[in-house]
């Protein structure tokens, strides 16, 4: 498979993408039929760009380059070159292409005959080739259009439901917080110019200062950031996913943030080249102020999407929390921790695609089966929705890292490359890199805590409200979208190393260390560390030593104890005989204990209120808790309110409405040009 | 065939002397109140008796509450593997898994725990589910630091590796980062296990009840499993400590059958002193307030913190 | 032998921590009773081996000082003072225990960064005993910062002298004597001091709150 072959795969599958874009429009009225054929198109393309990726990876021929359009206006090249790290980020936004379109075969129905599924449709091909683009540019100002129609056509599909005054909020805050991030790259962009004379990514950056380059990653660090939602520039998150339709936002949190992550790693890493120290030690102190504060955060909300959008905030957070250990170690030359630590978080930005894209799948069959995101109503879905609920199941325990799940693979990389790289003498760095071992520690066991009440108390239980009362299934495609995810999730996380593999191929690319050497074996894992024998972990033999001890137990009750007898009664309630749904706990409820403990963070304020009746025997009591975010308040509000007061004064000062004082200013400006030419 | 061996014998100590350590810990706080208490047996035939008996289950409830006790039990069966009982029988190529793998073996246990505390639809499912989740939350941190601290120093996360360097070097119990990270186990074991001062394991009252309050629904032989599995944590905690701060086959001179034999004998005497040594803890101290819990989980981690640091900053010096 | 001295350096350490953690007035002595005991302990393995080795017996009888001051007489003498001081249930510390312990550590992290540029220390064998003890100094101090009731200043105040001690044993083996004993009898002077001093203040405004004695002012 030559690279010729690649290359024509990949061009053929930007048609088709293009074509479907242009056949959803013009099918626009035909909700059903629209609806059948761009997502049969969408998976299509997704399925071709996949394979041209994965043979991309796997055969590790050098770039591929594809000419787009070449111009005579100087750097409007359109050129994608594609190396190792493109192919597998491609690769992975085409997979959750492939699932989402699955999806949405069956979803978009309910928007049949309210909205254009045409329009929506065309928004979603075009938002998809745009990251397609991202992923491939070749030089920035290629790489920067691309990055600005990403962004408008999210906010065009974040607005979708506009009727809604939240949403259209919601998307203001986005684009605002978005093209303040793309403007801090222009600037990068532009001193990166000014140093080497052209716009070319792939290029060298020896002509550049070392307190230029300094310049240009806190520049990049700040945009990317906020594109990827760490904290604290993560504001537009949790309103920007949950307003979104479901299938844009997992392909948003799953697909969309990851492509800050490229940008940091082909900027910073493949072009700048990492030379000091503390670019890794600030990526990894935001790193652990994200993971813990995403994760202290979800736990507060009761709305299916915030919650999930909080944690993509925690999982970016222990993503960057690998990067900088990556960073850090290039910076000290020692290039093995390097790329094993650039791969543990590759991998993890690609678990994250497919549990979190999964999870963002089964909120909108929630929300499609019952009408409402808010956990507090929900309950014994289990019961109506028995695959929904598996699935939701699976991706809860992947994304809290637990055997024998993807997620665990991750962070068990993460922490080895910690690990590997803790020594003695280097003090500063090791307290830390322990403190990030702390940091995912507790990330890892509050989003375990967060996902048991995420899927506890929307599918067990007894439904909390009489909405709910009539649920079915969901439609079978949305099962199936979800079920191939799952799927992948379960078989990364038991074989891991096929996908190790192909984002080794990006570490010895980028930094030209391969550590396959070191991780041998189909099932078995294997890192050599420094002193003593190898740490060996197989998630395969975990997986069926538990089922041989199950069926050991199973063997062994029914020798000792005979057979299975059993008698359904109802919950113990005290002797009450008044179970109800009422008495069951609630979300706010469960995450009461953790938001009394982290209460610092939240600062909860409560307001009880008894309505009817006497003082002492109420009608009914409301009983309100809000948590308030401190960012909003205490950082971004009073800047937006004195950069508004601001505005408005020099508005007075310079809009007088006088035609001669307008005249004057042009006058001015003329002769200070006039006299610039003259001394300068 | 090595590894066949290490298997067998894991399972068969681990679940044979699992329930013994809870009977010691009760005879133990009876012999301090002056009363004769309960044999030291005692937990064998309660779980004989649970398992003959039938169970009732609620009709709110799903496949997760009846799946909960097996998962509960298998993966602490299956962490027990990865903490061997004595150095001498381990397989020559490692057994496939760290500690890390073993926190998150545990982990899957506490998640379908806590999800069938949720299933029934009562309240006091959901108040032993919610506690738990703080509970643990709090205790992971101190776990991943400390076992962090000794691997560093081992140089290896796998548990054996780490046993069998600990021996090596020969070092007194009185050294401070021994001190330390016995302390910071010790206290880990404290939380984990749901022993006092975190939670009552002999409680009734539910306003008192973590651990309980989860199982609250259970009978019959569901209930057997989720005690069981619950002790074996427990002693694959105990295991740890024992195993990894107060090693003990190195002082073993001579090789063969006999030597596993005497190895297993001496591993039970130590299970059997921590014990008691938890028993006394339990004595002197009363359960804590539920939100003063992160107190001890703070100095928990302070604990662990502080072995690494006398480790490490100090120049990593002889262990 | 100086890896005695290491764990029980730690030990003292770890009871200082004990101390930021506790909530009670009466907690706060025993622990200080328990942390002298210890540091007595230290003083008395260096007294004996100065007595195999040198022949000094002024170790073993500051040793002998440390147990019947702190160990014996000071906790009694505060006890006996608050027991007849009016004890209202409030809050007596800022924020809340596990950030007061994060910080004491954070504060042990800092000593040993500020300690590790002295000539001479950082390859010393002594050198975890000398960070420690250090940090029993800065914690005692954080110690009486943190507590709103006039005996936390106290008890920091000993916790101080304690931990200088400490450093000064464990650092140079032991201070001339006449510098011991004269510390002692300063101590032991201001702590009579103020016991009577917190009595006479709880009698006047009946409280020992040190927030409410900010009406004072003006």
């Amino acid at each position: 498979m030559g690279a010729l072959q690649i290359d024509n795969f990949i061009h053929t599958s930007i048609l088709i993408f293009a074509v479907g874009a242009l056949v959803a429009l013009a099918l626009g009225k035909r909700d059903r039929l629209c609806n059948l054929v761009s997502n049969s198109i969408c998976i299509a393309a997704g399925l071709l760009l996949m394979v041209a990726s994965a043979m991309k990876l796997l055969s590790g021929s050098d770039l591929i380059q594809i000419e787009l359009f070449q111009s005579s206006l100087p750097f409007l090249t359109l050129e994608m070159k594609i190396d190792n790290l493109s192919a597998l980020f491609l690769m992975i936004l085409s997979v959750l292409t492939i699932c989402v379109s699955i999806y949405s075969m069956g979803y978009i129905s309910h928007y049949y005959g309210k909205r254009h599924v045409g329009l929506f449709n065309f928004l979603y091909i075009t938002f998809i080739l745009s990251m397609i683009f991202v992923f491939t540019s070749s030089n920035a100002v290629f790489f920067y259009m691309a990055w600005e129609a990403m962004s408008l056509l999210s906010y065009f599909l974040v607005i979708f439901e506009s009727e809604r005054m939240e949403n259209q909020r919601a998307g203001t805050l986005y684009i605002v917080m978005t093209h303040i991030a793309t403007a801090f790259l222009l600037i990068g962009f532009m001193i990166i110019y000014s140093y080497t004379k052209s716009f070319d990514l792939f290029g060298s950056s020896d002509a550049i200062p070392d307190t230029a380059k300094n310049i240009i990653f806190i520049l990049f660090l700040l945009g990317f950031s906020t594109k990827a939602g760490a904290i604290p520039v993560h504001i537009w998150l949790p309103y920007a996913h949950p307003a979104a339709p479901s299938n844009v936002s997992a392909l948003m949190s799953g697909i969309m943030i990851k492509t800050a992550i490229y940008g940091l790693i082909r900027f910073v890493l493949g072009f700048l080249g990492v030379q000091h120290t503390w670019w890794g030690a600030l990526l990894i102190g935001v790193g652990i102020v994200s993971a813990v504060l995403g994760v202290a955060y979800a736990l507060m909300e009761h709305d299916i999407k915030r919650l999930l959008a909080y944690s993509s905030v925690e999982n970016i957070g222990i993503i960057l929390i690998g990067l900088g250990v990556s960073f850090t170690a290039l910076a000290q030359g020692n290039e093995m921790i390097g790329a094993l630590a650039l791969i543990a978080s590759i991998l993890h930005a690609v678990n994250h695609t497919f549990f979190k894209g999964g999870l963002f799948l089964g909120a909108g069959s929630v929300h499609y089966a019952t009408g409402t995101k808010d956990i507090e109503k929900l309950g014994g879905l289990i019961k109506v929705m028995p695959v929904t609920a598996v699935l939701v199941l699976c991706f809860s325990l992947a994304i809290s890292a637990i055997v024998p799940f993807n997620g665990f693979i991750s962070e068990w990389l993460t922490y080895q490359s910690i690990f590997a790289y803790i020594a003695p003498g280097q003090a500063g760095t090791n307290i830390l890199f322990i403190l990030a071992v702390a940091a995912l520690g507790l990330a890892g066991a509050l989003a375990a805590a967060c996902f048991v009440k995420l899927f506890g108390i929307s599918f067990l239980g007894l439904p909390r409200s009489e909405k709910i009362s009539n649920v079915q299934e969901v439609p079978v495609t949305m099962n199936i979208g979800m079920g191939i995810l799952a799927f992948l999730c379960l078989l990364m996380g038991v074989f891991p190393l096929f996908i190790i593999r192909l984002i080794d191929g990006v570490a010895s690319d980028l930094i030209g260390n391969s550590i396959l050497g070191q991780l041998q074996g189909g099932f078995l894992l294997t890192w050599y560390s420094m002193d003593l024998s190898g740490t060996v972990i197989s998630p395969f033999e975990i997986l069926i030593a538990l089922g041989v001890l199950t069926l050991l137990a199973l063997l062994a009750i029914r020798v000792f104890g005979g057979e299975y007898m059993e008698r359904k009664y109802g919950t113990w309630d005290c002797g009450f005989e008044g179970i109800n749904s009422r008495t069951q706990y609630t979300a706010a409820g469960f995450s009461k204990p953790i938001k009394i403990v982290f209460r610092i963070l939240f600062r909860p304020s409560r307001k009880t209120e008894a309505i009817g009746g006497t003082y002492y025997y109420p009608d009914r009591i409301e009983y309100k808790v809000e948590s308030e975010s401190i960012f909003e308040k205490y950082v971004y509000l009073p800047a937006f309110s004195r950069i508004r007061t601001f505005s408005r004064r020099t508005k007075f000062l310079v809009q007088t409405g006088n035609i001669q004082n307008y005249l004057v200013y042009i006058f001015i400006t003329i002769l200070a040009l006039m006299a610039y030419n003259r001394f300068v | 065939m090595s590894y066949i061996i290490y298997i067998i014998i894991q399972i068969f100590v681990m679940v044979l002397t699992a329930p013994l350590v809870n009977g010691i810990i009760k005879k133990a706080k009876a012999f301090s109140q002056k009363r004769t208490g309960p044999p030291v047996f005692q937990m064998y035939y309660d779980l004989y008796k649970l398992i003959q008996k039938g169970t009732v289950v609620s009709d709110v409830s799903s496949w997760i509450y009846k799946a909960a006790p097996y998962v509960v039990f298998s993966t602490a069966l299956a962490a027990a593997l990865l903490v061997p009982v004595s150095t001498l029988v381990t397989p020559t190529n490692s057994i496939p898994g760290d500690f890390i793998l073993m926190v998150s073996v545990f982990a899957l246990g506490r998640f379908f725990m806590m999800a069938a505390g949720l299933d029934t639809g009562s309240t006091f499912g959901g108040m032993g589910s919610s506690r738990e989740a703080m509970i643990s939350s709090l205790a992971e941190p101190s776990i991943l630091v400390c076992l962090f601290t000794a691997g560093l120093i081992a140089g290896s996360t796998s548990l054996d590796g780490m046993m069998t360097f600990m021996q090596g070097t020969g070092t007194s119990p009185t050294h401070p980062v021994v001190v330390l990270l016995f302390l910071a186990l010790l206290s880990i074991i404290m939380m984990e296990t749901a022993r006092i001062p975190v939670d009552d394991p002999s409680t009734h009252l539910e306003l008192t009840m973590v651990h309980e309050a989860m199982l609250l629904e259970y009978s019959g032989r569901h209930l057997a499993l989720m005690e069981y599995g619950a002790a074996i944590k427990q002693l694959v905690f105990m295991t740890l400590l024992v195993n990894l701060l107060i090693p003990h086959d190195q002082l073993i001179g001579f090789a063969g059958v006999g030597a596993v034999v005497v190895s297993l004998l001496i591993y039970l005497l130590k299970v059997i002193l921590l014990a008691v040594l938890i028993a006394l803890v339990e004595i002197n101290t009363v359960k804590l307030r539920l939100f003063s819990i992160p107190n001890l989980a703070a100095l928990s981690f302070i604990l662990s913190f502080l072995a690494f640091l006398q480790y490490f900053l100090m120049g990593g010096g002889n262990v | 032998m100086s890896s005695l001295f290491d764990t029980l350096s730690v030990i003292i350490l770890l009871t200082s921590f004990v101390l930021v953690a506790n909530k009670r007035i009466k907690s706060y002595i025993k622990t200080f009773r328990v942390q002298s005991a210890f540091i007595a302990l230290a003083a008395g393995i260096m007294g004996i081996q100065s007595i195999m080795e040198e022949g000094r017996i002024d170790v073993l009888v500051v040793c002998f000082v440390i147990v019947v001051l702190k160990v014996i007489y000071i906790p009694k003498l505060l006890s006996r003072t608050y027991s007849g001081v009016e004890y209202k249930v409030e809050k007596d510390f800022i924020l809340n225990i596990p950030i007061l312990v994060l910080i004491c550590c954070g504060l042990v992290v800092f000593t040993y960064f500020s300690i590790a540029t002295i000539d001479g220390i950082s390859q010393g064998y002594n050198d975890i005993q000398i960070v420690n003890s250090v940090s029993v100094v800065v914690i005692g101090l954080f110690f009486m910062i943190s507590r709103k009731k006039a005996i936390g200043q106290i008890i920091g105040f000993l916790v101080l002298e304690n931990g200088i001690f400490i450093t000064a044993m464990f650092a140079t083996d032991g201070m001339p004597f006449i510098v011991d004993m004269g510390i002692f009898i300063d101590m032991l002077t201001a702590v009579m001091i103020m016991g009577i001093m917190v009595y006479q203040i709880s009698d006047k405004f009946d409280t020992i709150n040190i927030d409410k004695l900010n009406k004072l002012k003006g």
